[in-house]
């Protein structure tokens, strides 16, 4: 943006400044194709990667899940070793894959673990920087040394071993036949490959990722370590009336006084009473201003009675829709006109669209708000098409919210215009949702993706 | 790894933990804040279910025209819910239990130590009102049995008859039995094994999520300083020490 500033409001000045263009780019974020943080999902290995292996030294079987060290080694570097097509997911709160030691061979020299994008294809998994390997002929731990330390039992033939990473303690964990052998700090962030190595003689293992059930209980496992989390942020506490004083400004902010009034009520024959500290006592002015009106005008555009709102806010505030171009009247014209398309008056909403809407086509922001509304006509059944959103019920309480707000910020009193667009619920959550992002990212995007969504969702099981 | 390696090491570590914790502005923080995608049916689910498993059920169902939102729960069953709470909050016992049974049987039958407490609560009730001969019967018939079948039913058995023993209840060592708060923690025991009978989570989600809040901000301390809420019925963002 240039730094240039025209005093004159010309037209064709962007609405940035309008508050209510908050809520035109809410409506646009509720479209089909406002993208959902739904990229989460990650590829996860299915196979033994054969193109990147110590080839020579093992055969890998035409499924790619089993290895068979197939020469006589004659030193330490013919190791035959190999990793998976693809590195461990991290945006989980648990990776892990297993092996079965279908043959420990001569030597049983057979290493679990998991290594870098960079790591030497002759090497045990531990013997390399960034790499870390359980060893079934000397139980040992290696990471990054060529020296193990004393770790878990040895492996061999008919032995289940597993690998894991939880990447909400950073550690790598082992197992075997189905219990956990022990767990290390896991020093890396690089994304990392599951391997697995055989070095002697017909030593030869299948792995299992996830393809068949796990020999360890990797559900109760990752159930645990969530509880871990669970049990922390249960023995913090919250100020006692916190929740309700919560719900109580968020009934004030956007209008829903009747609730407000029925919440009041039953909360005066509560055993014990709610008491409530009154000392903010201009905030609550503050918040109760215009509230009548205000649910008023929410009452009416959540019944699809665009004009009467129009009227109404006409009357009470003329101010707000002074100007014809500004969001707010973008807003309520646009409704106006979804409601005809809802009742099918078709011809009277082009009609409206033309005097209404049109002067907004070329308006940066509205634009595709416009052009979803107007397409809408093209549709016999305008519900089921993709522009199907405009008509649902969320709609119509993201223009009441845009009122609301526009409401609020004539009081004389307002000193931030945060306070007025968000409620101090939203501001909670938008903290929560920022926290746990920042945190994850600093831990190099590893761990459980946070989503308030799911949390939301969660633990209601449909009945009724 | 020699000794002096790895406390060498350590300290290293400790060293960068000290400078390399990240700072982000008030404007960096503001932007990330602005950039989360919150959707109003999202914040209203929340308020709805608030005030649904706290029993608010007139809120809720004005809730539900106002704005629109779903309960995720029968609202004709909080009506019922919030009868036997009551009950129990005004020493109603026997009333409380049969109302509980008029909802669902299944509920007493399966929860051993919730029908304990209630009993207990009743006996409580008796000794308050000075029905000594009625109590010592009931404690006798009702929670003597089960007393045998439970240590900790046993225990808590012989703390409520102890208060028998005392003329004055109210300065005795179990007179806290007769508190007002002992009618609340039974009351919140039955209306929690209620709602979970009707597949229903018995505590509402929203201050778990500030409690959720609070931990992220911990955790975030430990790598960096940003703009932090202290207080959550404010809502106000505090600038981050420097």
């Amino acid at each position: 943006m240039s730094s240039t500033t025209t005093t004159n409001s010309s037209n064709s000045a962007p609405p940035a400044q309008d508050p209510a263009s908050y809520f035109v780019d809410l409506l646009r974020h509720s479209s089909p194709w406002a993208a959902e943080d739904s990229h989460d999902r990650e590829d996860e290995p299915t196979e033994l990667n054969t193109l990147n292996s110590s080839g020579g030294f093992l055969v890998v079987s035409t499924d790619k899940l089993s290895v068979k060290y197939a020469s006589v080694n004659l030193h330490g570097h013919d190791v035959g070793v190999i990793q998976a097509n693809k590195p461990a997911p991290v945006k989980r709160l648990v990776y892990y894959f297993e092996i079965f030691v279908k043959s420990g061979g001569a030597k049983g020299q057979i290493a679990i673990g998991f290594t870098n994008e960079s790591f030497k294809m002759r090497r045990q998994p531990g013997w390399e920087a960034n790499s870390c390997g359980y060893h079934g002929d000397d139980g040992h731990l290696y990471r990054g040394q060529g020296k193990g330390e004393p770790f878990g039992p040895t492996y061999t033939t008919n032995d289940t071993v597993g690998a894991g990473i939880n990447y909400a303690s950073q550690e790598f964990f082992f197992t075997k036949n189905g219990v956990v052998v022990g767990a290390v700090y896991k020093e890396t962030k690089a994304p990392l490959f599951p391997t697995v190595a055989v070095h002697s003689q017909n030593e030869e293992v299948e792995v299992n990722f996830g393809q068949r059930p796990f020999a360890f209980d990797i559900k109760e496992y990752e159930m645990q370590e969530s509880m871990k989390q669970q049990t922390a942020i249960g023995k913090i506490s919250v100020p006692p009336n916190v929740s309700y004083e919560l719900v109580r400004s968020y009934l004030q902010h956007y209008g829903y006084e009747d609730t407000l009034n029925a919440f009041d009520l039953a909360s005066k024959s509560t055993v014990p009473p709610i008491y409530i500290a009154q000392e903010n006592g201009s905030d609550e002015q503050d918040i109760l201003f215009a509230l009548t009106q205000r649910k008023t005008l929410r009452q009416l555009i959540r019944n699809g009675e665009i004009d009467e709102a129009m009227s109404k806010l006409r009357e009470w505030y003329p101010q707000i829709l002074q100007d014809e171009k500004s969001a707010t009247c973008f807003l309520l014209h646009s409704q106006k006109f979804i409601e005809l398309v809802r009742v099918g008056a078709l011809e009277e909403a082009v009609k409206y669209g033309r005097i209404e809407l049109a002067r907004f086509f070329d308006y940066p922001g509205f634009e595709s708000l416009v052009q979803d509304c107007v397409a809408l006509l093209a549709f016999e059944h305008p519900q089921e098409s993709s522009f199907g959103y405009l008509l649902d019920d969320s709609q119509r309480e993201i223009v009441a919210d845009a009122v609301n707000a526009m409401i609020l910020l004539t009081n004389p009193n307002v000193k931030d215009l945060q306070g007025c667009l968000r409620s101090h619920l939203e501001r909670l959550l938008r903290q929560l949702t920022v926290c746990c992002l920042e945190r994850r990212s600093l831990n190099g995007d590893q761990g459980e993706a946070f989503h308030l969504r799911r949390i939301l969702n969660s633990g209601k099981k449909a009945k009724c | 790894m020699s000794l002096f390696w790895i406390v060498f090491r350590q300290l290293a570590e400790i060293e960068a933990m000290a400078t390399s914790k990240k700072l982000i502005t008030r404007e960096e923080w503001e932007k990330k804040l602005n950039d989360v995608k919150i959707r109003k049916e999202d914040m209203n689910k929340l308020v709805m279910n608030f005030l649904v498993t706290e029993g608010y059920v007139d809120a809720a169902e004005k809730f539900q025209k106002e704005s629109g939102t779903e309960p995720d729960i029968d609202l004709a069953t909080i009506t019922d819910r919030m009868a036997v709470k009551k009950a129990v909050q005004c020493g109603n016992v026997e009333d409380a239990i049969e109302k509980v049974n008029d909802l669902n049987p299944e509920i007493l039958d399966t929860n051993p130590q919730l029908f304990f407490h209630l009993q207990q609560q009743r006996l409580i009730e008796l000794i308050r009102n000075g029905k000594v001969e009625e109590a010592l019967e009931f404690a006798q018939e009702e929670l003597a049995p089960r007393g045998e079948e439970n240590q900790s039913f046993l225990e808590e058995l012989e703390r409520t008859v102890a208060l028998l023993a005392f003329e004055d209840v109210s300065n005795c060592p179990v007179g806290e039995l007769l508190d007002i708060s002992q009618r609340l923690k039974t009351a919140s025991e039955v209306n929690a094994a209620i709602l979970t009978s009707q597949s229903h989570e018995k505590d509402p989600k929203l201050p778990s999520l500030l409690k959720m809040l609070i931990w992220a901000q911990n955790q975030l301390d430990e790598k960096a300083a940003y703009p932090r809420i202290n207080d959550l019925s404010t809502a106000m963002l505090e600038d981050p020490a420097v």
